[in-house]
C-alpha cells in the first residue's frame, strides 16, 4: 500500500481535465503560472444557469467565483453564507487543511462538483434562509470562536508549565 | 441538442414534481383501504333490510374516488367518498323524499351509523371524523335509459333526475386508458437519448396521466378560489369531463415531447368542449352528460352566469401559472410559483424531499453532476461523483 502523498498534477494536466469532462464543459485560459476556467453550471433542472469562474495558480488554493447572477442580488439585502467575498462572490467550498483539496485532486472533480452544490443550498437558502448544506466558520466569529476557547481548556491545564 | 435535452429533462421533471404534489393532496391509501371497508360495511347493513322496498339495493362508489381522482379539500384531512344505492326495486313511482326516508330510516336502526349520521339535501352522510365522509344517493332505475342509466333526486328532492354514475366512470375509465405517444420514444428511440431522461427520483404510485391532470385542475381550482367567491368554483365533474374530453382529443391527434407538454394542452383544450346551444334564441351552456339523456352539468350556468365567468377566469390563470411553471429559473423561483398555484403547504414539502433526496445521497456518496442535468442521485453515464466537502467560512 502507498502511503506517500500523490504528485501534485501540474497546471496543464487540470487544464486537460477540466476541458475534458462534460459536466463543467466551457473555455479557459493558460498563461503562465494561472488556469483560468469559465463555466456554466446549473444545480438542478430547476436552477438557474450560474457563470462560475475557477482562478487556480500552481500550489494555491483554487479559487471559484459567480460572475453572473450577481448573488447578492438574488440574497436581496442579506449576507451570502459560506462564501470568501461577497462580491464579487468567491465561494467557500472546502475545508482548507483538510485533505479535501491538495494539487494532486482534479479541479474538475472536486470545486466542480462542489460549486453546483453549493448552488443548490443557495436557491434553497434563498427559500428557507437557513443554509442547509452544514460547514464551518472560521474562528474568528463569535460562535465557532467559544467552541475553539474551550476545546482548547483542558489541554493547558494538562500541559506542563502552563502556569 | 444539449439544449433541447435540457429543456426535456426540465419538463419530465416538473411534471414528477407535480405528481408528488398530487399524491401529497390526495386521499393515502390507507385512508382509502379504511373507506372501502367502511363503504362496504355500509352497503351490507342497507342490503339486509327487511324492507321488501330496499331488497336487491347495493351501494358502489361514484365521483372522484369512483375515478381516481380526489382531491382534498383544502385545510382538511377528511374527503368526500361519494355513494350510490341504487334502489333495484322501487320506479318513478316513488316520490324521491319518500326514498330517502327509507335509505335514512335503515341506517337509524343501527346505533353505529346513527352517531354518525347527517342529512344533507339529496344524500345521507355518515361521518368518519378526522378521515372521510360518506355520502349516500338513493338511486332508482331508468328505464328509459337504453344505457344502463339511473336516476337521482334533483336538489329539493321534488323529482327525479337523470344520471349515470356507471356508464360515466366506464367512459371515464376508457378514456384515462389512452396513452399519448411520445416523441422522442418513437424518434429517439435508437440512440437511447430517452433512456437517460430522469424520471423525478421518488415516483409516486401510478395512477394515469389523465387522473394526474384532473388532479392537478381541480387542486389549482382549490386555491384560485380560496381568496375568491367559492361558490362560483366550477364543479368537479365539469373539470373532470372537459379534461376528459380533451384529453381524448389531444391523444389522438398529438405527439408529445413530455408529459407537462400534455398537461398544457389538455387543459388548454378544456373549454373547447362547452356547447352553447340557442334556447329561445338565446345563447345557453351546456355540457352534457354524453352517458345518459337529460343532464347538462353546466345547468346551473344559465340560472348564474356569474358561474361561467368563473370558470373562464379560472382557466385564463391555470393556463398563465402553468406557463409560468415551465419557464421559471432557480428553485427559489419555482418553489413560489408552486405555491402560488396550488398551495404552500404541499409546495414547500415537496421541495423538502427534493433537498432531502440529495442531501441523503451527499452523505451516502451517491450524489454526482451530470451534463445537461445538474446533481443526481440516479447513476448516470459521464457523471462525476461529488466527494464529500466541508464548506467552510463565514455566515
Amino acid at each position: 500500500m502507498r502511503i506517500d502523498r500523490p504528485r501534485p498534477l501540474t497546471i496543464a494536466q487540470q487544464f486537460i481535465g477540466l476541458r475534458s469532462n462534460p459536466a463543467c464543459e466551457g473555455v479557459g485560459r493558460l498563461g503562465g503560472n494561472v488556469l483560468t476556467w469559465r463555466h456554466q453550471v446549473s444545480p438542478t433542472v430547476f436552477s438557474r444557469a450560474y457563470y462560475a469562474r475557477i482562478e487556480y495558480r500552481q500550489d494555491r488554493s483554487p479559487q471559484v467565483y459567480i460572475d453572473g447572477p450577481d448573488l447578492t442580488a438574488l440574497a436581496n439585502g442579506r449576507r451570502l453564507p459560506h462564501v470568501y467575498n461577497q462580491f464579487p462572490s468567491r465561494l467557500c467550498l472546502f475545508l482548507p487543511g483538510s485533505g479535501q483539496w491538495g494539487p494532486w485532486r482534479r479541479l474538475d472533480q472536486t470545486v466542480v462538483p462542489w460549486t453546483a452544490l453549493w448552488l443548490l443550498y443557495f436557491e434553497e437558502w434563498l427559500v428557507s434562509d437557513n443554509w442547509a448544506g452544514g460547514g464551518l466558520h472560521p474562528p474568528e466569529h463569535v460562535g465557532s470562536g467559544r467552541r475553539l476557547r474551550k476545546r482548547r481548556r483542558p489541554n493547558s491545564a494538562t500541559r506542563p508549565g502552563s502556569r | 441538442m444539449h439544449i433541447e435535452r435540457q429543456a426535456l429533462q426540465k419538463k419530465a421533471q416538473l411534471f414528477g414534481i407535480l405528481e408528488q404534489l398530487c399524491e401529497r393532496v390526495e386521499p393515502s391509501q390507507t385512508q382509502e383501504d379504511r373507506a372501502k371497508t367502511s363503504y362496504e360495511a355500509v352497503g351490507q347493513w342497507l342490503a339486509s333490510a327487511s324492507s321488501p322496498l330496499l331488497s336487491g339495493s347495493s351501494i358502489y362508489l361514484q365521483g372522484s374516488t369512483a375515478l381516481g381522482t380526489t382531491v382534498r379539500p383544502i385545510g382538511s384531512n377528511e374527503h368526500d367518498v361519494d355513494l350510490v344505492h341504487h334502489l333495484l326495486g322501487l320506479g318513478r313511482w316513488i316520490e324521491p323524499a319518500r326514498a330517502k326516508a327509507l335509505v335514512g330510516d335503515r341506517l337509524k336502526e343501527s346505533d353505529r351509523y346513527r352517531a354518525i349520521l347527517e342529512e344533507k339535501p339529496r344524500c345521507w352522510r355518515l361521518n368518519y371524523a378526522g378521515e372521510f365522509h360518506l355520502d349516500i344517493t338513493p338511486s332508482i332505475p331508468n328505464e328509459l335509459c337504453a344505457r344502463g342509466g339511473e336516476l337521482v333526486p334533483d336538489r329539493l328532492l321534488r323529482c327525479w333526475k337523470a344520471t349515470n354514475p356507471k356508464g360515466y366512470r366506464d367512459a371515464f375509465k376508457r378514456r384515462a386508458e389512452l396513452v399519448p405517444q411520445m416523441r422522442l420514444l418513437k424518434s429517439f428511440a435508437a440512440d437511447s437519448a430517452r433512456a437517460d431522461i430522469e424520471p423525478f427520483p421518488k415516483r409516486p404510485r401510478f395512477k394515469g396521466l389523465l387522473c394526474r391532470i384532473v388532479q392537478i385542475a381541480k387542486r389549482h381550482r382549490d386555491v384560485y378560489f380560496l381568496k375568491r367567491d367559492a361558490a362560483l368554483a366550477p364543479i368537479s365533474v365539469i373539470v373532470t369531463t372537459l379534461a376528459a374530453w380533451s384529453y381524448e382529443r389531444a391523444v389522438a391527434s398529438n405527439v408529445f415531447d413530455s408529459e407537462l407538454d400534455v398537461l398544457r394542452i389538455v387543459i388548454a383544450g378544456m373549454p373547447d368542449f362547452i356547447q352553447r346551444p340557442i334556447v329561445g334564441g338565446r345563447p345557453t351552456w351546456a355540457i352534457w352528460n354524453e352517458t345518459t339523456a337529460g343532464e347538462n352539468f353546466a345547468e346551473r350556468w344559465n340560472a348564474e352566469p356569474a358561474r361561467a365567468r368563473a370558470f373562464f377566469e379560472w382557466h385564463a390563470v391555470v393556463m398563465a401559472d402553468l406557463d409560468e411553471l415551465g419557464r421559471s429559473a432557480g428553485l427559489d423561483e419555482l418553489t413560489g410559483l408552486l405555491g402560488k398555484s396550488f398551495g404552500q403547504r404541499p409546495a414547500a414539502q415537496v421541495m423538502q424531499d427534493l433537498f432531502d433526496g440529495m442531501a441523503a445521497a451527499r452523505r451516502s456518496g451517491c450524489l454526482s453532476l451530470a451534463p445537461g442535468l445538474g446533481l443526481t442521485t440516479t447513476p448516470v453515464s459521464r457523471a462525476t461523483r461529488v466527494p464529500p466537502n466541508t464548506f467552510y467560512g463565514s455566515l
